[in-house]
């Protein structure tokens, strides 16, 4: 914002003159001559004008904020975390104390990350919500009950959920918002549980610990380091031959999680059929296939400022007819290095278990119009939480989503202004490159072409697309808390 | 978002490992960069590549990966092959379609051209073997010739044809240079060496035009030559014949830097123009000359632009070439966009009294010996602009702190004139870094550093000047930051690469940043 310029006494100039020229303001009377002088005047009586709009108005709609977190709930549960992994390192043995400690703490820093933070979501509603659904699985599993759980959703954009291996669990909102039920979320809560059940990540990292530090292995290094020719690719093949064996593991505790997963499923009253239709969702998810294709052509075209088609040209490129599938790898070796069996594997693996099950249970157990709710205002969170992330790309994406999708076009318009705004400062001060994407195959189209016109607008012109977004819709959010003053931002930065 | 470069990070998982206490995969393992450097589609950064010793095979061969990044860093290839232990690579250019690399194996003195097509697989290659003299001859010209332009030293891209290349050569007794064509579509190449017996000539590609390529050479008459003669040469591209060869004076010496395609597909070469009779390598320019050619080598117009006439409406100028307060400009780069716009960006320097100088005179009794009494002092930048008639239409100079360079004892009777290539060549001292122009020529920056003594900040500093659609904006990066360690280098157009190393975190970030 430009103090200088809002603190400009307006006493030179008459009311009618200010009404002028925000007539002309408003009317987006486009004088490429215009100077700083006007673009002063209209930046004042613009003020002016959202000034006694704002008095006239003392209804105004409160910005979005955040769910609110309980931080009682994220208190306790970090500090049991925390209870876990001390109790679990003092309880190592001498043996190999080192090498458990370091990967225990790495862990931790994660888990750590995720409870201390924004990440997680901890609100009352729907935390609660969640452990009903995850007590209900336990009710039905009596083996489960002896087991410490943390399980909460994480505000992060990308559909996945985990374990950490301590009985924390985290189901991201970026998966959430694909679920078509409850059953599918049961399902997912369930192939975690199951990879804490039955103990995966210790299994793996003390697999791993012994490894290194069997005497074959040591022995092997030992050789290689003192070894003149040849040696990175022994290396390589030793280094080959652990990650191979690591992966096929987890394709194997994969598939042994979908397996126990579907145990757990069947007593607790919800459809198993659920686990075939979230692992066909998980194979051709998209982030994107949620809304319609963001279209910037058409957001970012203004009469008076047209969009402009350089803005997403493709440039020449270096091997821009590569073979997508060239590797030096084998295709072998890239099975082998898949961390999960295709989806079509995983159902192949239950398909008769389940039709066996006949068309038993059901969709919804719990609260039907609560999970459509939280899906909804989990779209928001994702964009918001991107902004607080400052990954600026993602949050301008999720915004221009949620503004075609027509749903929560005050929240959408606010979050695209005030993104635009962000982004021109970031660029302003060089430090935008750290807060965008930068093109990628496995980005979706859309994304991409996002990402291409943000990579190539200059400064100037971000500015001029705020201004006129901003009065495109000046009318319908004048009573929007917080869009004047990102409008007025808009302005001075033009 | 932050990215990190894979063969930067291996080097510091290297470094960082020779402190492990512990024998892993990691640490046994030996990776050394060998060079690294962009990619360049004329002077748009394209990609990068890393060329690094991937393993050692035996005594004299090494197994090397030769990876190649798009311009935002992300890995496109890895290419790996065994070769001898001498290889290393001394350019690369693309063309829009095809990636040319120049290997040198400093052992078996060979050159070898590998040419990559849009599919990522080798096309063709293109061996050159060298003398001994030959070899010796690069050895203090085109192999020690420091990038410090960062643009291409002479593989020069001609889109969906080939690339030309330009390298000293040496002939018997003719120092010379060799121009090479090699093309992409299918395997051909020719070679042009101009010798006439005992001279000396510097060649200097100027551009392609209706299948002719251009080409500037001076020609001395020997080592001595202050004043050599200019010529404008014509090699068909099909064959590499000679199509013509012209001497570049008229009314005056013209010396071509540059040559455009403007004007309804007309091709014209621009550059400096001095007195028939002046000695180069100390008078300085009379001005700017614009001569329109042909395919056959005609002149079809001339025009010229003179420092105290012309270019003195806007600049306080004497009839010397030295401006006010600014001194004389040093000529840095001459560009067209596709406005037909021409610019022209130099930078100043002036000798002043050197105080260390006479302090040090004295001290020696006026032996002489150690420093001069005169400095140079480097002051500040300048952009002219001529119009679509090669008229000159504005001059700005833009500030920046000056720098002083204390020169070594005798410079005192040098020509200021011939300083600015001494500072250029043997100081490294201007602030200026390079010149980029978009394919499309309707957008360029130039950079150059400079370094800040405000109250707010202390250190060095990174500009440019961007021209972009017709409005020029600058920007002003600060070079020290939180970082332990921090570079800007060149990105594609409009854009630089920040790359900043936390010692700390062991993190280095690297982001692409435009330029406003």
């Amino acid at each position: 914002m430009n103090v200088a310029y809002l603190n400009l006494s307006p006493h030179n100039f008459s009311i009618n003159h200010w009404c002028k020229n925000f007539n002309t303001y408003l009317k987006g009377a486009h004088n490429p001559g215009a100077d700083v002088h006007n673009n002063l005047i209209r930046g004042i009586c613009f003020l002016f004008l959202m000034i006694v709009s704002f008095q006239s108005n003392a209804q105004t709609q409160p910005a979005y904020k955040f769910l609110q977190d309980d931080t009682v709930i994220k208190k306790k549960l970090y500090e049991k975390a925390l209870q876990y992994n001390t109790a679990a390192i003092n309880n190592l043995s001498k043996e190999n104390k080192e090498d458990y400690t370091k990967i225990y703490n790495s862990r931790f820093k994660e888990i750590k990350e995720l409870l201390s933070s924004s990440r997680s979501l901890t609100t009352v509603e729907a935390h609660q919500y969640l452990q009903t659904i995850v007590q209900k699985i336990i009710d039905a599993n009596p083996e489960l009950k002896a087991l410490e759980l943390r399980v909460v959703f994480a505000r992060d954009w990308w559909p996945n959920a985990y374990s950490m291996g301590d009985g924390t669990i985290g189901v991201n909102a970026g998966l959430m918002i694909y679920l078509a039920n409850e059953a599918e979320l049961v399902f997912t809560l369930c192939h975690e549980l199951s990879h804490y059940y039955l103990d995966h990540s210790g299994k793996s990292i003390k697999k791993y610990v012994e490894t290194v530090n069997s005497e074959d292995f040591k022995k092997e290094l030992k050789r290689l380091s003192k070894q003149q020719y040849r040696v990175n690719e022994e290396a390589e093949k030793l280094s080959k031959s652990l990650v191979f064996d690591s992966r096929k593991h987890s394709r194997d505790n994969e598939a042994a999680s979908d397996r126990q997963a579907f145990k757990f499923m069947k007593n607790t009253g919800y459809d198993s059929r659920a686990i075939i239709s979230t692992l066909q969702l998980l194979d051709k998810i998209d982030d994107s296939s949620l809304f319609k294709r963001v279209n910037i052509e058409q957001v970012f075209n203004f009469e008076e400022y047209p969009f402009k088609k350089k803005w997403i040209q493709k440039e020449s490129a270096i091997f821009s007819q590569a073979d997508e599938n060239d590797s030096p790898l084998t295709t072998k070796e890239k099975d082998s290095l898949k961390t999960h069996p295709d989806c079509s594997k995983r159902i192949l693996l239950l398909q008769d278990s389940i039709n066996a099950l006949g068309n038993k249970g059901k969709s919804f157990l719990v609260n039907e119009p609560y999970f459509n709710q939280l899906k909804k205002s989990f779209i928001t969170e994702i964009t918001e939480y991107c902004f607080e992330e400052k990954n600026l790309s993602r949050n301008l994406y999720y915004s221009l989503a949620l503004l075609q999708s027509g749903e929560d076009i005050p929240i959408a318009v606010y979050s695209v202004t005030r993104c635009l705004n962000e982004i021109y400062e970031k660029q302003q001060q060089h430090k935008l490159g750290l807060a965008i994407d930068k093109e990628h195959k496995n980005f979706p189209e859309d994304y991409n072409l996002l990402l291409r016109l943000l990579d190539k607008i200059r400064l100037d012109e971000i500015a001029a697309i705020n201004v006129q977004f901003c009065r495109k819709y000046q009318v319908q959010m004048k009573n929007y808390d917080g869009f004047a003053t990102e409008m007025l931002k808009a302005i001075s930065f033009k | 978002m932050k990215r990190t470069i894979l063969a930067m990070s291996m080097l510091l998982l290297c470094v960082c490992s020779t402190h492990a206490q512990k024998l892993s995969i990691e640490n046994v393992q030996k990776v050394s960069l060998r060079n690294s450097e962009a990619i360049k589609e004329g002077s748009e950064v394209k990609g990068y590549y890393f060329f690094y010793v991937s393993d050692k095979i035996d005594k004299k061969t090494n197994e090397y990966t030769l990876q190649i990044t798009d311009n935002n860093l992300k890995k496109l290839k890895d290419i790996k092959f065994q070769d001898s232990k001498h290889v290393s690579i001394l350019e690369s250019s693309f063309n829009g379609t095809d990636l040319i690399f120049l290997f040198y194996n400093d052992d078996d003195r060979t050159f070898e051209y590998q040419v990559y097509g849009a599919d990522a697989k080798k096309k063709h290659s293109y061996t050159r073997q060298l003398t001994k003299k030959e070899e010796r001859f690069l050895e203090n010209t085109y192999l020690n010739l420091n990038d410090d332009e960062e643009s291409f030293k002479g593989l020069y891209p001609l889109e969906g044809k080939g690339f030309i290349s330009n390298t000293p050569s040496r002939e018997d007794k003719d120092y010379t240079f060799q121009i090479d064509f090699f093309a992409t579509e299918k395997k051909k190449q020719w070679s042009y060496t101009p010798t006439e017996g005992g001279k000396k000539f510097i060649g200097d590609y100027l551009g392609y035009y209706n299948g002719v390529v251009y080409i500037e050479i001076l020609k001395f008459g020997g080592a001595f030559d202050q004043s050599p003669d200019s010529y404008m040469l014509g090699l068909d591209i099909e064959t590499g014949k000679k199509i013509f060869e012209n001497k570049t004076d008229a009314k005056y010496r013209f010396y071509p830097s540059s040559m455009s395609i403007i004007n309804g597909g007309k091709a014209y070469i621009y550059g400096e123009y001095y007195d028939l009779d002046a000695n180069i390598m100390k008078a300085k320019s009379k001005g700017f000359a614009f001569w329109g050619v042909d395919e056959k080598g005609k002149v079809t117009s001339e025009k010229y632009a003179s420092w105290d006439v012309d270019m003195g409406k806007y600049l306080d100028v004497s009839s010397k070439g030295k401006i006010q307060d600014f001194g004389f400009m040093y000529l840095h780069s001459m560009l067209q966009t596709s406005d037909g716009k021409i610019y022209a960006v130099g930078e100043g320097y002036k000798k002043v009294a050197s105080a260390l100088g006479i302090a040090s005179k004295v001290l020696s009794g006026g032996r002489g010996g150690g420093l001069s009494a005169v400095k140079i002092k480097v002051t500040d930048m300048i952009m002219l602009n001529f119009d679509g008639d090669f008229n000159i239409s504005s001059a700005k100079i833009y500030s920046k702190n000056a720098n002083s360079i204390e020169l070594p004892g005798g410079y005192e009777v040098v020509s200021t004139a011939l300083l600015g290539k001494y500072i250029k060549y043997y100081f490294g001292g201007f602030d200026y870094a390079y010149t980029q122009l978009n394919k499309e020529k309707t957008s360029f920056t130039v950079c150059y550093s400079d370094y800040e003594r405000s109250k707010d900040y202390k250190g060095g500093t990174f500009n440019a000047i961007t021209y972009n659609e017709g409005k020029i904006t600058t920007d002003k990066i600060n070079t020290k930051s939180e970082a332990s360690r921090s570079a800007v280098l060149p990105g594609k157009q409009g854009q630089v690469l920040i790359m900043e190393y936390y010692r700390k975190d062991k993190r280095l970030d690297a982001h692409f940043e435009k330029l406003n």
